[in-house]
């Protein structure tokens, strides 16, 4: 029986799980931007690991195929978007049957039929759009979560409707989509994959019927190889994929963190401060680390460890969001733009406008006024973004400064402009020989640190 | 055209549009009035549309206009022929509504301003909150969307509230986890709100002090248009004993949007007697 481990970090803005096998290796992640009580985003964040666990085994278990033969990645790849989307699908059902609801309660008469109208016409537009980017376009990689997907195509529809009923519309999403997000739905993953092997059928025969040159789907290489043997790749895996679905991840302990952790279901002793656990993640990963900034939501904090990864000393800001990930999530928001295209954005500038405000609501005030007065957008992003690192960096002196190596970890370091900023900042004030180290799992560092903590304590 | 001299106020806050037409004269009179939210949009977009929207309305045209005048945020509108400060059109505002009021509180989205007034509406002194949007209009906008409760169903809410909860976080945006983790406490909403009210109330209760504030007060801007924040900003002068008559008008949003038109009207008549 194998043992596997879970950690679990209860951010403010996004909840995140790992799980590592007894070698110390992730082999499962999940993350939820599930704003409910701690305890349902515990549940979500841990059944993500769980699901993710799974493919995880299973392309262990493929490997010399998916090294070998492209249609092999391709094709676990397209499994893993159609789940996605089959995931998607169900918590769409729900929003639908929400949204009668919210209208129901919100509205009477002649307007609430107009509403109802409204809204069904709309998910008939939307629900196909989504389902055909799922499957036939590459939406399940682009980290976007349940709200974004759906806000996105939403807010585009009630543009063409008139003045009366656009803030009417705008209320009942408002209305609905809190509690969708907010309600935990557990998935047979079973029934899921099996769902999704069905759909995957259906695409590539669809595609074998479909002539490239008319057709607006990117066809490429790995699509052209399975249109003619996807039944084949199918039959050679259909025994791996029964046996993931069936094989129980048995979790032998779990340590929770994070800013929620105190109100964690688990006895005291597995609960660990963040701290301790992103400096124990980001030692794990780089063992020679001696100095870790980790931008959060809601909280920056600079450590300092010794060899071990135990943390000597750290200072933090938690009292305002200026400089915190909520700062780029609130500015993403003002510009309508989703998260992960503000450091792209930010990168296309060619100066860098300086922000007077410290407090994130007053700086999106005056984001509106310097756009009024001309300057470009991704400029004024730019200088929002080095902002948030020059605060960063008075944090880390009062730390101690920055010592060789230094990690980068948190929900922060994946926005490449952040990075820039950071990089270099950190080699003009500390020295140009300096070690940088950023790692694709940033944002999971301190959940894989309490996973590791659950390895450790762990008493057979 | 008729002899009437017509004005309209556009106030652009951070998060509604508010518009007043005015027919100007000693006694001014409102004769219409509306308001948008931007939810994202063009802050300019949304103005036009609602001037257009106002003058259908009423049979107007564009050219009966004497004078369009903005304040807040509507410094960037084109069709605007004056801009005034928002300190002077609430003042001018909140008088309009409350005759005799010796302070005006203006309670908006991203500041919240105590101003003292003569009885003409000209600021005499004032004091308004630093650079930080703790108990600021938007913060409890934020808190309310994430409750799921419409802007309108607030202050009702948190009168329904026995024992409020006082957020410990001071920052806006980071007080929504704080309410995240009342509600995971099983704290119930109108405790939730009640309690985000009076850390807001207790703000304004400052300002009212170090401006030294003379009776009676009036509140403008959206959240005097909330039962519960006027409930609960008059629950904490009376704790600390300020001795002060503090109340609000139905329209109190308005106030900035016609203040800006009765100075528009104010303004125009001075140019055409040059």
């Amino acid at each position: 029986m194998k043992k596997y481990f879970l950690g679990i970090d209860l951010g403010s803005t996004t909840s995140k799980a790992v799980i590592i096998n007894e070698q110390d290796e992730i082999i499962g992640r999940g993350i939820t931007n599930t704003r409910a009580n701690y305890m349902v985003a515990t549940e979500i964040a841990r059944l993500e690991a769980i699901y993710n666990a799974r493919f995880s085994i299973l392309k262990m278990k493929l490997d010399d195929e998916i090294k070998s033969k492209p249609e092999y990645k391709k094709y676990i790849e397209d499994i893993e978007s159609v789940f996605q989307y089959l995931q998607f699908k169900r918590r769409l059902d729900k929003l639908i049957v929400q949204f009668d609801e919210s209208i129901n309660s919100t509205f009477e008469g002649e307007k609430k039929t107009t509403i109802v109208n409204f809204v069904k016409t709309i998910f008939n537009i939307i629900a196909p759009e989504i389902r055909h980017e799922f499957i036939f376009a590459n939406l399940g990689n682009k980290n976007q979560f349940f709200r974004d997907i759906v806000s996105e195509r939403y807010n585009k529809e009630i543009a063409k409707l008139g003045k009366e009923y656009f803030e009417p519309m705008m209320l009942i999403y408002d209305k609905s989509i809190t509690p969708v997000e907010n309600e935990l739905t557990e998935f047979d993953f079973k029934e899921l994959i099996f769902e999704a092997l069905e759909v995957l059928n259906e695409k590539y025969s669809y595609l074998e019927n479909t002539n490239p040159e008319v057709s607006d789907i990117q066809f490429d290489i790995e699509m052209n190889i399975l249109k003619g043997n996807h039944k084949q790749v199918h039959e050679s895996i259909k025994e791996h994929i029964t046996f993931i679905a069936n094989m129980d991840i048995h979790i032998a302990n779990m340590v929770g963190t994070g800013y929620g952790r105190a109100l964690l279901p688990f006895p005291e002793k597995s609960i660990k401060s963040e701290i301790l656990c992103h400096a124990f993640g980001a030692h794990a990963v780089f063992p020679n680390t001696k100095t870790v900034l980790d931008i959060g939501g809601q909280d920056t904090k600079a450590i300092q460890v010794d060899s071990h990864g135990l943390v000597t000393s750290f200072h933090m800001n938690d009292r305002c969001a200026a400089g915190c990930g909520r700062y780029l999530g609130y500015i993403a928001d003002e510009f309508n733009i989703s998260l992960n295209e503000l450091g792209p954005l930010a990168s296309d500038a060619k100066k860098e406008v300086t922000i007077c405000s410290t407090c994130t609501v007053f700086a999106a005030a005056e984001i509106r006024e310097l756009l009024n007065v001309g300057e470009e957008r991704a400029d004024i992003l730019a200088g929002l973004h080095k902002s948030i690192v020059m605060r960063a960096m008075s944090l880390l002196a009062r730390s101690g400064g920055v010592r060789n190596e230094f990690t980068f970890t948190g929900g922060v370091a994946r926005n490449q402009a952040v990075l820039k900023y950071v990089t270099e900042l950190v080699r003009k004030n500390y020295g140009d020989d300096l070690k940088i180290n950023i790692h694709t799992d940033s944002i999971f560092m301190g959940a894989l640190g309490g996973a590791m903590f659950a390895r450790r304590s762990y008493k057979d | 055209m008729d002899n009437k001299l017509y004005t309209i106020g556009v106030d652009v806050g951070s998060s509604n549009i508010k518009m007043v037409l005015l027919n100007y004269s000693e006694n001014p009179v409102i004769i219409d009035k509306d308001s948008e939210k931007i939810r994202k949009r063009n802050p300019e977009m949304v103005a036009n549309l609602l001037i257009d929207h106002l003058l259908e309305k009423n049979n107007l045209n564009i050219k009966d206009i004497a004078y369009i005048a903005s304040t807040g945020e509507g410094e960037m509108l084109t069709r605007k022929r004056g801009h005034f400060y928002s300190m002077t059109t609430h003042a001018r505002g909140g008088i309009y509504f409350s005759p005799g009021a010796k302070t005006v509180v203006d309670l908006g989205a991203l500041y919240v301003r105590a101003i003292k007034v003569d009885d003409f509406g000209k600021v005499i002194d004032y004091k308004m909150t630093g650079q930080c949007a703790s108990g600021s209009g938007q913060f409890i906008e934020n808190i309310s969307r994430y409750l799921g409760l419409a802007i309108e169903e607030v202050g009702e809410t948190s009168l329904k509230s026995t024992k409020p909860e006082l957020p410990s976080g001071i920052c806006a945006v980071l007080a929504e986890t704080d309410v995240i983790n009342m509600v995971s406490r099983g704290i119930s909403t109108p405790d939730i709100i009640k309690g985000i009210h009076l850390s807001i109330a207790n703000k304004v209760v400052k300002l009212l002090t170090s401006v030294r504030a003379e009776s009676p007060v009036t509140l403008t801007g959206g959240m005097a248009m909330n039962i519960g924040m006027v409930q609960a900003i008059n629950e904490l002068a009376e704790l600390g004993k300020l001795n002060l008559t503090i109340t609000s008008n139905p329209d109190a949003v308005y106030a900035g949007a016609l203040g800006a038109a009765i100075w528009g009207g104010f303004r125009h008549l001075k140019l055409s007697s040059k």
